[in-house]
C-alpha cells in the first residue's frame, strides 16, 4: 500500500532534496508540500497523510507547534522530524510534542529513507550524530 | 563541453536539492560535492571545476574562509556563497573574499540557475541588497567617521579565524592541530594569541563572538515558543 507523504520545510531547496531523497522509492508518494507550520497543519488536517516530513525552524508557526497540532487534528498521520538541530534537548522535545521520528538533516542519506520506513509502520525512529548522543 | 560544478554544504539534504535543481540543466553537470569547506578546497584544487557552490554556514571551515582560500590559490576561480543571511557583515566579508556570486538559501530554488548562468558568462550575480550595498560603497566613497562604517574588528590572520571556528565549534586544542596538520603547541600558540587580541577569558566568549561574526552560522529556533512571529530564515 502505497505510504503518502507530506514534506514540509521553508526552503525550497530543502524540499527538493527531500523529494528527490523520497522518490526513488515505489511504495511512497509525496503528495504535497507545505512552506511554514501553519500550511503543514492546514494540509495535514485536509490530506491526512500517513507520513508529514516536517522541519523545526520555520517561519509562522514552529515545527513543534506544528507537530502538535497536527497530532490532535490527524491523529493517524506520523511525523517525522528532520531538522538541522543536532540535539537531545531538541529531539527530546521532538518526541514530547508527539513526533515519532527524528533525524537530522546532515545525515539524511544514512537516516531519512530508514526512518520514513519506520514511522510509516508506527514504529519510532530517532538519530542523532554520536558526539551529540555522548554529550547528552 | 559541460560547464562542471563543484557543491559544498554540510546538509545533504541541501545538496540534494542543489544537485536536482543544476543537474536539470542541459550541459551542466556536478563534478563533486563537500560537506566542508576543507573537503571543498582540496576537491576545487584537485578537480577545477568551472563554478564552485559554497554554503556559508559549514563546520571545520566556514564558506567565507574557503573562498578566499580558493580566491587566493586561483584569482579566477568563480565562487557562489549560499547564505541563510544578507547581514551586512556577511555581504562585506563574501565581496572581500572574492565571491563573484551571493544567494540567498531561502531563494536558492529561483536564484541559484540565474547565478550559475552568470558566472557562466563571466558574470556576477548579487541578491538586489549586495547591489544596493556595493553601490552604496562607491557612492560613499571618501565618506570616513560614518556611523554607518561597522566597528573596527582586532587584526585576525586567516589561521586564526580559521582556529576559533573549530574551538567555537568545540574541538580542543589537540583536535585542531590534528585537523589544521599543525603541532599542539602550535594550535595552543593560535589560541593564546587569539584570547589576548580579542581580550576574551572564556571558550564561552570566543563562541559568543564567531556567531556574532558569522565565523559560525547558527539559525536559532526563534519559532518555538513565539509562533506568531516572522520568519527567522
Amino acid at each position: 500500500m502505497t505510504v503518502r507523504i507530506l514534506v514540509v520545510d521553508d526552503h525550497p531547496v530543502v524540499r527538493h532534496g527531500l523529494r528527490t531523497l523520497l522518490g526513488g522509492h515505489a511504495e511512497w508518494e509525496i503528495i504535497d508540500e507545505a512552506a511554514d507550520g501553519l500550511e503543514a497543519v492546514d494540509k495535514a488536517d485536509r490530506l491526512k497523510p500517513d507520513v508529514v516530513v516536517l522541519d523545526i525552524t520555520m517561519p509562522k508557526m514552529s515545527g513543534l507547534e506544528a507537530c502538535r497540532l497536527i497530532r490532535k487534528r490527524a491523529p493517524a498521520s506520523e511525523i517525522l522530524i528532520v531538522t538541522q538541530h543536532d540535539s537531545p534537548h531538541m529531539m527530546r522535545e521532538a518526541i514530547e510534542a508527539g513526533a515519532r521520528g527524528y533525524v537530522v538533516k546532515s545525515n539524511a542519506s544514512r537516516d531519512l529513507l530508514a526512518a520514513v520506513e519506520a514511522v510509516s509502520q508506527h514504529l519510532p525512529f530517532q538519530a542523532l550524530n554520536e558526539q551529540s548522543v555522548d554529550s547528552a | 563541453m559541460k560547464l562542471r560544478i563543484l557543491i559544498a554544504d554540510d546538509h545533504e539534504v541541501v545538496r540534494r536539492g542543489l544537485c536536482a535543481l543544476l543537474q536539470a540543466r542541459e550541459g551542466w553537470e556536478i563534478c563533486a560535492e563537500a560537506k566542508d569547506g576543507r573537503e571543498a578546497v582540496e576537491k576545487a584544487s584537485q578537480l577545477k571545476p568551472d563554478v564552485v557552490i559554497l554554503d556559508v554556514g559549514m563546520p571545520n571551515l566556514n564558506g567565507l574562509a574557503a573562498t578566499r582560500q580558493l580566491t587566493q590559490l586561483d584569482p579566477h576561480c568563480k565562487v557562489i556563497v549560499l547564505t541563510i543571511t544578507d547581514s551586512d557583515q556577511v555581504i562585506r566579508e563574501a565581496l572581500d573574499a572574492g565571491a563573484r556570486g551571493f544567494v540567498l538559501k531561502s531563494d536558492a530554488a529561483r536564484d541559484l540557475v540565474s547565478a550559475v548562468e552568470a558566472l557562466q558568462r563571466n558574470r556576477m550575480f548579487f541578491t538586489p541588497r549586495v547591489n544596493d550595498m556595493v553601490l552604496a560603497g562607491f557612492l560613499d566613497k571618501g565618506h570616513s567617521g560614518s556611523s554607518s562604517e561597522p566597528p573596527r574588528l582586532p587584526k585576525l590572520t586567516s589561521r586564526e579565524r580559521e582556529v576559533i571556528q573549530l574551538l567555537a565549534e568545540g574541538k580542543s586544542s589537540k583536535e585542531v592541530a590534528c585537523v589544521l596538520n599543525l603541532s599542539t603547541k602550535t594550535a595552543e600558540t593560535h589560541r593564546s594569541n587569539i584570547m589576548r587580541k580579542l581580550g576574551f577569558h572564556s571558550i564561552r566568549d570566543l563562541v559568543v563572538y564567531a556567531v556574532k561574526n558569522n565565523i559560525i552560522q547558527v539559525q536559532m529556533p526563534t519559532q518555538l515558543h513565539n509562533p506568531t512571529e516572522g520568519s527567522a530564515a
